[in-house]
């Protein structure tokens, strides 16, 4: 049953009024025109006093009577037969539990991984090899594993494990990949079908244009590195089995368990109350999940295995690289007629290197054409990772319209404004006057005529933002009010360090006329039965805040009810509002605390799901972003001295968290442009810097000022208005302080991440030039 | 800017006991707690002394030995192997979780500790060289029932997001604050140098850091 409503749609000072239709179990939409309390404020997230005294328990902390102490043992090869694995020293250990091997072939398609193809993953018999032989495709690959009762005997019992391995043939190298000669990943080759899309006709395109710019810009292998490992604690009681989790889906993690121990998923609980981060790499059960519980089941004892730091970066996911050839045509006044991309990278033995999003949605243009190749290598495997694809498509593309506008003399701001998207972007022409006005636009000058060679030069550039994830079901939530006046709000996604939490409670507050510290949220748990999406693609509140403020919506009218008698009124003559429930426009009033201890039962209960997104609505997220930068000519050194990123969220439910999250996707961005790249060894076949010394993250040294903004924008797919944030603050960062950094030189930077080095070598190359 | 973190390059694999690991070799030339711990001390603070030593020909282990830590002004008696670093004492047999163990090398400064009330990393000290040391961890710095101004103003500022990073920044602030009131923003960003968020927090940890000093004296917790 569906019905007509009038919903208010654009900027709240200016909003435009449409119609829509929407379930008629829908609450009244928070639009353009609703004012509300507690939502869009500051608010202090609710978990911080336990963050803040090293109260939260995270996987990482979880002890249990009894537990015993994973590790996994790896392969040093980067691809290599295993012939033979001798654990009997291993397991004669005084403190070894149990030892766990994977040589049965079924072992990793049973985890239900797939290659590129969509066939099964590394699996002795996939590839028609002899049974209890496996082949390992990057060194790090895990081989066996053990539980004992400390940590320091499970890592000598590693030690005391023999594997005789046939080393193989290895290619880690992007370009020696693709050659025919190269030792292949899989039996298909290393290069599974290229990903072609195309709207319009690039070739007339380029006709109609004035000018043509092309180059080949290059992206590094990155690592997520979230501060919390990879890792689970593992415990079996008769056939159930319990597990805490370091994961951002605990129900995908729940599934992928059940899936592999051939349990109802009803007998596994994965819980995360508190989770250190994730970015991507924490979906599924994975190996590490997995392995937790068959030591667990193998040793009879709960069992906890959390990965080192050396083995996050080996082995549980990375951003593939790019090499990406882009050419694009415009017309004389910046209209763009043309892009066209080609572009190839390695998520090691999975793919997922693709780049084309930006190019295909940010910006008008005609005809786009998009030619994207994943190419196999013996490498760790890619994960998801914040905005997949995009902050290295979008650091070609707006280089790539930088060098046109340089060409064309006009202003880089100017050739954006001009093929803005008319219809669906104009929150975006509003953060770009934001964002202009507070970095100091004007005071931009164009890039020097010939290379800046001499003294520290200071240069601006920007770049645009775009993600369109909207959220949807299922997704669940129940509200309950206890007579204590007790209110809890419960859906079992997870909080992976964005604020769920405490947006959960701000909308259940907002609903009950209450704070958001009145609210008690359960997250984190399976068994609250409450399902919610796994926290990725910036859809967790889209999903479940829909779901949230439908419950309490259902627990306030039940309140009233139970209070209406009390107060001579009708219940649909009650409001909630600052602590109280009362007749609208004054009279008797009861306390919130009062109302609900009039409760006959015991609790109310009202539980909701999250209906489908409203038909034809829904925009993207967009977002701007400004660098100033300072580039020493000398050194080499780029030192970023200010950014701001003017974002919208749809309705922002959390000023103060949403603000953490813009300045989290400006800095991890940063830390992108100017720091990280995963190095590999060609010969050896093994990544050079596993560690925070080697593989280097941006810390508190190289921050700049961040400004970051938020434009509130209706667009109205959802009953609370809210859109996606995790992921859009990350895609334009490096594109703009790379542009920042080739507007101070007058030559063009073409590689990430820009390092001292290669400063000084684009100068001195561009000096003989 | 770089930080003076364990350099030993490549592959980190322990091997079976008696085998020679990176670990060992770091603690043995003696940089271990005093030159790594100092890494992170920044500006105005002192490095820590060198750790008493066992008396003369004294030898322990390999096996468990008993050691006697004063935590957080309890006493606590635990048996590891002398192998054992404070941080897995604090976590894996004291059930002090707040400190976290991220990047075991001193890297990140997640595992900051106050020891005779100077911030060290953890996890680069042998819980032995830790006896006879008043050791201060996360769970140590609120006075009772209540936070310490710095855990305050972290709460207010929003700086923390997943929060794994946060004791360690904590610990570092206040181990600050004790020594420099009101120290500058460069001061507070070179203090905090030797730390990291993978969240990107850092530039609300040091307008909370700043907000807690501009509250005065009683930010000296």
């Amino acid at each position: 049953m569906a019905g007509k409503r009038t919903i208010r749609i654009g900027q709240p000072g200016r909003p435009q009024e449409i119609e829509v239709q929407v379930p008629e179990t829908e609450p009244p939409i928070w639009d353009a025109g609703t004012r509300l309390n507690v939502a869009g404020r500051p608010v202090p997230r609710l978990d911080g006093e336990a963050k803040v005294t090293g109260r939260a328990r995270y996987t990482y902390d979880i002890s249990l009577p009894g537990l015993l102490h994973g590790k996994i043992l790896r392969s040093p090869h980067p691809h290599a037969r295993i012939l033979s694995i001798d654990t009997s020293r291993a397991l004669r250990l005084p403190g070894v539990k149990a030892v766990a091997t994977f040589e049965a072939p079924d072992f990793f398609a049973a985890l239900g991984e797939t290659d590129e193809s969509g066939k099964p993953v590394d699996s002795g018999a996939a590839k028609g090899e002899a049974p209890k032989t496996r082949r390992i495709l990057f060194a790090g690959e895990e081989v066996a594993a053990v539980a004992a009762t400390t940590p320091e005997i499970a890592e000598d019992a590693l030690g005391l494990i023999q594997v005789r391995y046939e080393p193989l043939p290895h290619v880690v190298d992007l370009e020696e990949a693709r050659k025919p000669q190269a030792p292949k990943v899989y039996p298909a080759g290393n290069l599974p079908p290229p990903s072609v899309r195309e709207r319009g006709n690039v070739e007339a395109g380029f006709k109609e244009a004035d000018v043509v710019v092309e180059g080949t810009y290059t992206t590094p292998v990155a690592l997520h590195n979230a501060l919390e490992t990879h890792g689970a604690v593992a415990r079996w009681e008769g056939g159930r089995l319990t597990v805490w989790a370091s994961t951002q889906g605990v129900f995908g993690f729940r599934d992928d368990l059940a899936k592999f121990f051939k349990i109802p998923p009803a007998g596994v609980r994965v819980i995360s109350e508190y989770l250190g981060g994730g970015f991507g790499a924490k979906f599924g059960a994975g190996v590490v999940g997995v392995v937790a519980a068959l030591l667990a089941r193998k040793a009879r004892a709960p069992v906890k295995l959390m990965l080192d730091r050396q083995e996050e970066n080996l082995a549980t996911g990375n951003r593939p690289d790019s090499v990406q050839w882009i050419r694009i045509g415009a017309k004389r006044d910046g209209t763009l007629t043309a892009i066209h991309l080609k572009s190839h990278g390695t998520g090691g033995i999975a793919g997922g290197a693709g780049v084309s999003g930006p190019v295909r949605m940010v910006y008008a243009c005609p005809n786009v054409r998009t030619e994207e190749q994943d190419v196999m290598t013996h490498a760790g495997f890619a994960m998801p990772f914040r905005a997949p694809g995009f902050p290295q498509g979008s650091f070609a593309l707006e280089s790539a319209l930088d060098e046109v506008a340089d060409r064309l003399r006009l202003d880089p701001l100017e050739l954006r404004r001009k093929n803005h998207r008319e219809q669906q972007a104009k929150v975006l022409l509003l953060e770009y006057d934001l964002a202009a006005k507070e970095i100091g636009w004007s005071r931009r000058v164009p890039p020097p005529e010939a290379p800046a060679t001499a003294g520290l030069r200071r240069g601006f550039g920007m770049g645009t933002a775009v993600w369109g994830m909207y959220g949807g079901p299922p997704a669940d939530a129940t509200v309950r009010i206890d007579s204590g006046g007790k209110v809890e709000c419960v859906c079992g996604t997870q909080d992976i360090g964005t604020g769920t939490r405490t947006a959960m409670a701000i909308v259940t507050a907002e609903v009950l006329g209450l704070q958001a510290e009145q609210v008690k949220v359960i997250l984190g748990d399976t068994a609250t039965g409450m399902y919610s999406p796994a926290s990725g693609g910036s859809v967790t509140l889209t999903s479940i805040l829909p779901a949230v403020r439908a419950a309490a919506e259902g627990a306030r009218e039940k309140l009233k009810k139970t209070a209406a008698p009390g107060l001579g009124a009708k219940p649909g003559d009650l409001e909630l509002k600052g602590g109280r429930i009362a007749t609208r426009g004054g009279g008797k009033s009861l306390s919130f605390a009062q109302a609900a201890a009039r409760l006959k039962s015991s609790v109310i209960s009202a539980q909701a799901s999250r209906v489908e997104n409203y038909p034809r609505m829904g925009g993207e997220s967009w977002g701007a972003q400004f660098a100033e930068v300072e580039v020493d000519t000398a050194t080499g050194q780029v030192r970023v001295l200010k950014i701001v990123a003017a974002h919208d969220a749809g309705r922002t439910i959390n000023r103060l968290t949403a603000e953490s999250q813009v300045n989290s996707g400006v800095i991890m961005g940063l830390s992108g442009a100017l720091l990280e790249q995963r190095v590999m060894d060609p010969d050896t076949g093994i990544v050079m810097n596993p560690n925070l010394a080697d593989y280097k993250i941006a810390g508190p040294l190289e921050m700049p000022e961040i400004v970051p903004i938020m434009v509130d924008s209706f667009d109205i797919a959802n009953n609370v208005g809210v859109k996606g944030l995790g992921e859009p603050p990350i895609v334009p960062t490096a594109g703009a302080i790379a542009n920042a950094v080739s507007n101070a030189l007058g030559v063009r930077v073409r590689d990430l991440p820009i390092t001292p080095a290669r400063i000084l070598d684009l100068l001195g190359r561009s000096r003989q030039a | 800017m770089a930080r003076p973190a364990g350099r030993a390059a490549g592959r980190r694999r322990k091997k079976a006991a008696g085998g020679f690991t990176r670990r060992a070799f770091l603690k043995g030339i003696g940089i271990g707690s005093g030159a790594l711990g100092a890494g992170i001390l920044g500006a105005g603070a002192v490095p820590p002394r060198t750790a008493p030593a066992a008396g003369p020909g004294a030898t322990l282990g390999p096996g468990p030995v008993p050691i006697t830590l004063r935590v957080n002004g309890q006493s606590k008696t635990v048996r590891v192997e002398p192998r054992v670093t404070l941080l897995d004492v604090l976590r894996d047999r004291i059930d002090l979780t707040g400190t976290k163990k991220i990047c075991d090398r001193g890297e990140c400064g997640g595992c900051a500790v106050l020891l005779d009330g100077r911030p060290v990393y953890a996890c680069m000290m042998l819980a032995l060289d830790a006896r006879g040391r008043s050791i201060t961890t996360i769970e140590g710095i609120a006075p009772r029932g209540g936070l310490h101004p710095v855990q305050q103003a972290f709460i207010e500022k929003d700086a923390l997001q997943c929060g794994f990073c946060t004791p360690g920044f904590v610990v570092a602030a206040k181990a600050l604050l004790d020594v420099n009131a009101r120290p500058s923003l460069d001061e507070v960003r070179e203090t905090l140098g030797g730390h990291l968020c993978r969240c990107g927090t850092y530039p609300r940890i040091f307008e909370a850091v700043l907000l807690a000093a501009a509250r005065g004296p009683a930010a000296k917790g």
